[in-house]
This record gives structure tokens, sequence and C-alpha cells, in this order.
């Protein structure tokens, strides 16, 4: 039935909306990823990200719009389409009183895992994980960054091909940052699996992604490699230092961005753009204000 | 089979293993307490209905006790809804959500098997000689299915930890006091025992005392009764569920 010069991509979406009350916090989302991608989405807070992928995995119900997974049209009783997605929430949603590799336990049984298998992928996860040291330590003592990791070894437990992360750094300092975005670079390359990640920080995507998609206000406004999202604004820019304010002028060559410098006569700094630039041009707006 | 509500079961029994102490002292306390102020204090020497009335008040603190500790799920489901969002992994995975309302039922039922446990060796103590029979055990079975099953309904109603604390005072607390548990219904106003009659409480009561005492009161209609009872909370509680968000 497919033709094999057009394989069905991994998650495919259309018209996705939803709406609480009067807030709509998400108004007409259509997204496509291929298999193996790592794809971040990238926006302020209340953009919309949560909610999109709480409809992804099945936690909230679409007012209108379809989800497929591999052209299979995602309801609530596609278990089978469950079993390929894992999700890492916002919120780090341990057992604090379970340890380790309880928590890991409990989400393989959910997941119809037992016996030998079961017991095997908790200590490979775990080890992943960089966590076989705390396997049997009660999860409210862990440190931040492990439970972090932990939540994401859980959720690679029944070896999904699709991992959602909401905000997998949020709150944590930057070293363990730094270790979370090598684990997740790891999980794309060597589990082979496609990751879905939203984040607020513009360094995270620029770091991970090979594609951003901006969103703001429940829509995708721009969306692409970070390279051609640079390009597209221009990769060099001028910060134009006027009174209060900072004028920004964009340029694709480096050439013509100095030519424009010399004929400044205020307070001028010539550097190359980055997606925060391409944000702010967009909607008028800083994502981390 | 059944890979959802077992694995929920699971989790609900590792986490009681940790608390298992506090949930033996607050089974074990309160009823103590009852034994002795309404057994000892008030009861003594008194019968009722033609038994004494220890006999009349085992019973009732079995049911009374055993309620509480099926219903005080709810408080837990909540708080892992909504705090702890530990309900969000059950929510993910591939089972139909009507296995998470069989596993928290089977939680809620072990949990009500320990105050019933003390209470039977209470009547030991107390020289009170209760029949444990088939009978009694699938009349427990019933009644602590309706209380874990109106723990997971409260749960999934409402919203937040102080709506819980409100449910309790004016549907629990009133419960405890009003079926027959402490005092026979029958002695009671028209106007009390009109409330009595809406409580599962007061039917669970009747039927369990029925079985533990061997009286007449152990009726087939009582049986089918509390199975419509449970029967209908456990659809509602299904219901509910598939309706539930992140
Ligand atoms: N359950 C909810 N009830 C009411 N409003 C909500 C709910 N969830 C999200 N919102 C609103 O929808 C918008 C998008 O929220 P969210 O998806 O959480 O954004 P993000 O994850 O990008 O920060 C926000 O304005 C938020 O307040
Ligand atoms: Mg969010």
């Amino acid at each position: 039935m497919n033709c094999a010069e057009t394989p069905q991509p991994e998650i495919l979406v259309r018209g996705l909306k939803r709406a609480f009350g009067k807030v709509e916090a998400v108004r007409g989302i259509d997204l496509e990823l291929q298999a193996g991608e790592f794809f971040a989405f990238l926006g302020p807070n209340g953009a919309g990200k949560t909610t999109t992928i709480n409809m992804l995995t099945g936690l909230q119900r679409p007012d209108a719009g379809q989800i497929s997974y591999q052209g299979q049209p995602f309801i609530k009783s596609s278990y089978s389409v469950r079993r390929r997605i894992g999700v890492v929430p916002q919120h780090n949603n341990l057992d604090r009183e379970l340890t380790a590799a309880e928590n890991l336990r409990i989400h393989g049984r959910l997941f119809g895992m037992r016996g030998r298998h079961l017991q095997e992928r908790i200590s490979a996860c775990l080890e992943l994980a960089g966590l076989s040291d705390k396997r049997d330590t009660p999860t409210s003592t862990l440190s931040g960054g492990m439970k972090r990791k932990l939540v994401i070894a859980r959720a690679l437990l029944h070896e999904p091909n699709i991992l959602f992360l909401d905000e997998p750094t949020a709150g944590l300092d930057p070293h363990s940052r730094r270790k979370i975005w090598a684990f997740l670079r790891l999980i794309n390359q060597e589990q082979r699996c496609t990751l879905f990640l939203t984040t607020h920080y513009i360094e995270e995507a620029e770091q991970l992604a090979e594609r951003v998609c901006f969103i703001d206000q429940g829509k995708i406004i721009a969306s692409g490699s970070p390279q051609e999202l640079l390009e597209k604004t221009g990769s060099y820019v001028l910060d134009i230092y006027q009174d209060e304010d900072i004028e920004n002028e964009f340029f694709s060559e480096r050439s013509s961005a100095m030519a424009r410098l010399a004929q400044i006569d205020s307070a001028v700094r010539i550097r190359q753009t980055c997606l925060e630039d391409v944000f702010l041009q967009l909607t008028g707006n800083r994502i981390e204000p | 089979m059944l890979h959802g509500a077992r694995g929920i079961y699971l989790r609900e029994i590792l986490i009681l293993r940790h608390k298992l102490v506090k949930t033996l002292l607050a089974s074990a306390v309160s009823p103590a307490l009852f034994l002795i102020a309404f057994g000892y204090g008030v009861g003594r020497g008194t019968s009722v209905g033609g038994q004494d009335y220890l006999s009349f008040l085992l019973p009732g603190l079995l049911t009374m006790a055993s309620m509480n500790q099926s219903y005080a799920i709810a408080t837990e489901i909540n708080i892992s809804r909504f705090y702890f969002k530990v309900f969000e992994e059950f929510l993910i995975a591939p089972f139909g959500r009507w296995q998470i309302v069989l596993g928290e039922m089977g939680y809620g039922i072990t949990r009500g098997l320990i105050p019933t446990a003390i209470i039977a060796l209470y009547s030991l103590f107390c020289g009170v000689s209760l029949h444990f029979g088939p009978a009694f055990f699938l009349a427990l079975l019933l009644h602590l299915a309706i209380f874990a099953l109106l723990g997971i309904l409260a749960a999934l109603i409402v919203r937040s930890h102080a709506d819980q604390a409100t449910v309790n005072a004016f549907l629990i607390t009133p419960m405890m006091f009003l079926s027959g548990t402490f005092f026979p219904l029958e002695k009671m106003p028209w106007a009390i025992k009109a409330v009595a009659s809406l409580f599962p409480l007061t039917y669970s009561t009747r039927l369990i005392r029925g079985t533990l005492l061997e009286s007449s009161d152990v009726t087939a209609l009582l049986y089918l009764l509390l199975i419509a009872m449970a029967a209908t909370l456990f659809w509602l509680c299904c219901h509910l569920v598939e309706g539930v968000e992140a």
C-alpha cells in the first residue's frame, strides 16, 4: 500500500486545537515528524507546548484536528501506538517512597512487561541513565538532575520509538542541564529514538535539535533547522544602541553588515544571529523575558 | 491479562508497605477507643435486641473501621492525581481505563482487611464469639468494594484536597454514626432513619452483623442490594475515569 519512496511520517498532525474555557491554548497546529528526527518545540511559557504534548500522548482530548502515528489514527484505544510512545512530563512524577528500581518496575508492569525481560530492561535503563548505583535508593533522596534522568529512563523502559520530553531541563543547574543534553543525544543516536522536546531555553533547541518549531500563543510561527531559521532572518546582525533601546538590522553577508556598520555613528556591535533574534523578529517579544 | 489493574495494585501495595505501621495504628486505635467508650463506658450490662451490647457493637466497629480504610484511598488518589501527578503514568499506559478502577478497588479492599483482622482480634479479647463464615466474607467483600469504589468516585469528582475534606465532613462522618453501627436504628427518630436509609453503610452493616451473629437479618435481598450498589458504582467510576485529563 505505502510507496517505498514516501514513508509514512512518524507523527502527522493536522489542525490540532484545544481551548480551556475562553483560553485558546492551541489554535490549529500542523506537524510532521520523520522517524529518527530530533525535534524541538520552542516557545515562551503559556505558548501551548504542554497542551500539544498532552494531546499527542492521549492525556488531553483535542477539540479538533487529527493525530496519526505512522499513518495510524491515534485514538483512545490505540494501545499499540501507546506502546511506541514514551512520555517525560514537565513534572517529575515519581513515587517518592519507592526506590529507583521499583519505580521502573511498576512502569514496566503497566506496559505489560514482566519476568526476566523486565529485570533486564530495568538494569539496562538504570545503566543508560548512569543510575545503577541508585537502584535501591528511594527517589525522594535523589538530586534534581538524577530524578530527571530517572524519569527519562522510565519512559525508555518499554523501548518506545518516540520519546516526548516536556521541558526536560527546566529548573536544573547548568551542569545538570548539560548532562541531560548528552543523555538525550545518546538516546537519539544510539537508541534511534525519535525525540520530540519542548523547551523555552533557546540554547537547548540550538544545541540539540535538527529541526525547531517556534510556537507562540498556540500557533506555529516558523519552523526549520536552526541553520535555515538563522539564514532566513540573516546570519549577521547589528545591535544599534539608541537611547534606551537596541535596534537590530539583519544581513545575509558579513561584508554587507560591515559596510552598514561603517555608516553608523552611534554605538554599534556586530554579531552572529541567534534563535532569540529570530523569535524576536517574528513576534516582537523575547522568549525568556 | 489485566496487566494495568495488576500493575496499579502492585504500586499501591509497595507504597502501603512504607506506611504499614501508620495504617495498623490508625486501624487499631480508633476502634479501641470506641470500644472502651461505648462498650464499657455506656453499654456495659445493657442489651440490644436480645443480645448484649458488645456483640452488637463489635460488628458495627468492624464495618465502620473497614469502611474508613477502604474509603481512605480517595485522599491518596487525589494527591497522586493533583499533586505528584503519578496518576498520569496510569493514563498513558496501554490498557483500558476501567483497569485503573479495578486496580484501585483491589487496593481499597486490601486496606479494609487490616481493621477487619484487628477487630476480629478484639472480639477474642472481649470474649464475644463472632461467626466468620463464607456468608460473612462475601458480605465483607461487597462492603469493602462499595467503599473503595466510593473513594475512587470521590477522587474522580472532587477537584482538590479541601473539597475532599468537605465530603468527609458532610458525608462520611454522618454515615459512620448514623448507619446503625453504634446504636440500633430502630431507636432513632424517623428523620434519622430516613437519612440512614440512604447510606450504603446501613445495609452492609445490617448484613455483616447478621452474618457475624448468625441472625435472621441475612437475606438474599440484602446481598443483591449490595451487589447492585457495587456494580453501579463500578460502572460510574469507569464512566468518569474515561473523561479524566492531565
Ligand atoms: N487545564 C487548564 N485549564 C485552564 N487553562 C489551561 C490549562 N492548561 C493550560 N492552560 C492555559 O493554556 C495556555 C497554554 O498552556 P501550556 O500548554 O501549559 O503552555 P506551555 O507548556 O507552553 O507553557 C496557557 O495560557 C495556560 O494558562
Ligand atoms: Mg509547559
